[in-house]
């Protein structure tokens, strides 16, 4: 299979070559109109025919490297490295992405599977997608240069093959790490495709808007691939790691974080183009800065620039990222600088308080806090370079940064849908945003008298002060957001006579765009809510002898046993607890330490019990090896199920979002406009 | 799997590849540069969807008479401008 798979990646390479080269070709002879022995369009053809093929030979190594996982074929040194026969099943599939040549196999096929797609629609523009699709196929010749000549997934093991592999890092060994990488660099990969259409219609000058209209489907199934990604890391950390919390500011969740940003950022302000046709540029540029974001993100992770808990390779790829990012940023500035005068806004904003305007701070604000997390990861490596010595950028630095930034983007969620496009008057502020304002207040006032309080025993606590103002702001925006929902669903309840509920439902079906997006709001808001449940974590060690007890909050834990484990992977230690709560016992939790046996590494697996209202976390920290006791850690984290469940309705929402909206027929919803416009039964509606 | 057999399977592959890269077909999508004519058509359906926005907007109670209005005519006079030019580009 080493073979086979070798070969495989090799004609990949020479079919993405060729992809860029007859492609590059054919749109040069079509924008000059040279004469040439072959018809530009029919090399045009070949180029896309190539990019396709080009997915099955990648597709050919990916299982070639999966099979050698399976089959254990340890003459394949990446196999070696990062498998072993007693492996289950499904982390057999890790092994792909736990290493550096697997991981970038895995970036190459991913790159070519959207690729593969792109190129099967190129109906849609044909000339557009053959600008995208070249472009694409440059990425690709990167990546599988790569996998070809310095990160080989197929190398060989030199010397005497060893009866079993060195087993996969034991981080890696649980259920979620089998799908967060790949979601993960489904969203990385995924941003490739908006970057080559934006790259492309630049190139072209593509006349109008509707490339944004081409890729917002991309842009969003990415977006959303991303956010899952982060949040399954986020889980995951939470879940293995046993610090009791989900975010560390650790440089490689920063990596993912950053063209989260700047991707929402685009998303929010194509928007603008699509609807005014304002920010061309600013679009334009952000979508250019959101790949390199992901180039960056790869190589933070693959490249071992900065250590992480997350990064599982470190090796010297680094030098090929840094000269294909500077390539890849220097042919923006060019395309840019040639092709400026192409991106002139149709429009401007005309007040600060007007829906543009509110567009507008979201990007800045999205973008002020990409910079401060991108100075804050790199701030190691350019104090190393200015002054000699590493110095670290800790949690402190961001939190005390991100957190009134993710405060005011939060304000801003809820403000910008109230706002009219291109001015507010002062009549329509009080009118929309009367609702909010009490919603705010009341949240606050309760808030503190439920027991939140900033200010005690004269010392100020930032923690608390943020969950009220975050609290209070979500309370803000969902009220915010519900009105929009009522408002447009009385309209249609006048329309079609049908109930509130039902009306909003046929609301959002008519204008999926909008009202999935406000659906994604809501989640935001909701995982907010569950962040600022972070100020009131409390936490409790001790020692449980054999009915020794523990308590915190209103749980008591009742050590009913410890003892020890093993199996063909791991040897392990575990603490078997009752959960006492009002003195009746409610369940039993067991948390547990493994060592796994090829690479003699420990792991924490953490017990968890969750409720709407908090998590119950408890850690096996260790033994006191003078009694063989158990050390137990647990931790009490209000509001952190509210985090996971806003993820499901952002994933909801963008479901929704994607879906195409549905046309009303109903004569009835016509009303008259003026003269000067011909008539358009879809424009007299008034509806969504 | 042999190496000998890897290499048969590879050199399938890139035989299959070729073929289906270089298959000689004449009917192949036409690259059709789009007109003046094409874009604004496409900003008259932005345009209108703009209008059907505000109109469903002011109707849920979001703007003020005036501003509606206002707001109703700017957008109006734009759809015109663009639609004169349409017919002028159709008729030409």
């Amino acid at each position: 299979m080493a073979t086979f798979g070798s070969f495989a990646l090799l004609i990949a390479l020479a079919l993405a070559a060729y992809n860029l080269l007859a492609g590059g070709v054919a749109l040069r002879l079509l924008a000059t109109g040279q004469p040439a022995p072959i018809t530009p369009e029919r090399l045009a053809d070949t180029a896309r025919r190539a990019g396709i093929a080009c997915f099955f030979a990648v597709t050919a190594a990916a299982f070639a490297l999966i099979y050698s996982v399976f089959t254990n074929d340890f003459s394949i040194t990446y196999i070696l490295e990062h498998s072993n026969r007693a492996l289950p099943g499904a982390y057999k599939f890790s092994a792909m992405w736990s290493g550096q040549e697997g991981s970038l196999l895995l970036w190459a096929w991913l790159l070519a599977t959207y690729g593969f797609v792109l190129r099967l629609t190129h109906k849609m523009d044909v000339k557009l997608y053959a600008y995208a699709g070249t472009i694409l196929a440059a990425v690709q010749v990167f990546f599988l240069a790569i996998l070809n000549f310095a990160a080989p997934p197929f190398a060989l093991f030199r010397g005497e093959i060893p009866p079993d592999g060195n087993g996969l890092n034991p981080l890696l060994q649980y259920p979620e790490m089998v799908i967060h990488p790949p979601m993960l660099y489904l969203g990385y990969v995924g941003f490739c495709v908006p970057f080559c259409f934006a790259l492309g219609a630049l190139m072209m000058r593509y006349p109008g808007e509707k490339w944004i209209k081409i890729t917002r489907g991309w842009t969003m199934v990415t977006w959303l691939f991303l956010t899952c990604g982060i949040f399954l890391g986020m889980h995951w950390a939470y879940a293995v790691l046993g610090w009791g919390g989900y975010w560390g500011w650790d440089p490689v969740e920063n990596a993912s974080f950053m063209p989260w940003l700047t991707g929402t950022a685009f998303l929010h302000s194509v928007m603008m183009q699509e609807k005014k046709g304002m920010m061309k540029s600013w679009n334009v540029w952000l979508i250019f800065a959101t790949f390199l974001l992901t180039m960056l993100g790869t190589l933070l992770t693959r490249a071992g620039l900065v250590s992480s808990v997350h990064a599982f390779a470190q090796s010297s790829i680094g030098t090929w990222f840094y000269v294909f990012m500077l390539i890849v940023l220097g042919t923006c500035i060019f395309t840019y600088v040639l092709q400026r005068s192409h991106l002139k806004s149709d429009a401007h904003v005309e007040s600060l308080v007007s829906r543009e305007s509110s567009f507008l701070f979201n990007n800045l604000v999205l973008l002020v806090a990409c910079f401060v997390i991108l100075w804050g990861t790199l701030f190691p490596i350019l104090s190393e370079y200015v002054q000699g010595s590493k110095v670290t950028v800790s949690a402190p630095f961001y939190n005390a940064v991100a957190i009134p930034i993710g405060l005011f983007l939060l304000f801003l969620t809820g403000v910008g849908p109230l706002l009219p496009w291109r001015a507010a008057s002062l009549r329509a502020i009080k009118r929309n945003f009367i609702v909010p304002v009490i919603a705010f207040w009341a949240t606050a006032i309760v808030v503190l008298v439920a027991g939140d309080r900033p200010w005690h025993d004269g010392a100020f606590d930032s923690g608390q002060f943020y969950a009220l103002v975050a609290w209070s702001v979500s309370a803000a925006v969902f009220a915010a957001i519900l009105s929009e929902f009522l408002r447009g669903g009385a309209v249609i309840r006048k329309q079609t006579g049908s109930n509130l509920f039902a009306s909003m439902v046929l609301l959002t079906r008519r204008n999926t765009r909008r009202y999935g997006g406000y659906l994604i709001h809501i989640g935001v808001v909701i995982i907010v809510i569950g962040l600022a449940g972070a100020a009131f974590n409390r936490s409790q060690e001790q020692e449980l002898g054999l009915h020794d007890r523990l308590a915190i909050g209103p749980y008591t834990l009742d050590c009913v046993g410890f003892s020890d484990d093993s199996n063909s992977n791991y040897d392990s230690q575990f603490a078997l607890l009752d959960v006492y709560k009002g003195g009746k016992k409610q369940f039993q939790m067991s948390p547990e330490k493994r060592t796994y046996l090829a690479s003699q590494q420990p792991q924490t697996m953490v017990a968890i019990h969750s409720t709407l209202e908090w998590d119950l976390y408890v850690v096996y920290e260790g033994v006191n090896p003078s009694n063989g006791h158990p050390i137990i850690k647990a931790f009490l984290n209000p509001l952190v199920s509210w985090i996971w469940a806003g993820v499901l309705l952002i994933i909801f929402g963008t479901f929704i979002a994607l879906a195409p909206p549905i046309t009303p027929t109903t004569a009835a919803l016509r009303v008259p406009v003026a003269r000067t416009v011909p008539a358009e039964p879809a424009m007299h509606g008034g509806q969504p | 799997m042999s190496s000998t057999w890897g290499m048969i399977a590879g050199l399938i592959l890139a035989i299959a590849a070729f073929v289906y890269t270089f298959w000689p077909e004449n009917s192949f999508a036409s690259q059709r540069q789009k007109t003046r004519l094409d874009y604004l058509l496409e900003r008259k359906e932005q345009l209108y969807e703009n209008l059907r926005d505000l109109n469903f907007e002011y109707r849920a109670g979001k703007y003020p008479e005036e501003d509606y209005a206002a707001q109703r005519a700017v957008l109006e006079s734009e759809a015109a401008q663009l639609l004169s030019e349409i017919d002028y580009l159709q008729q030409a």
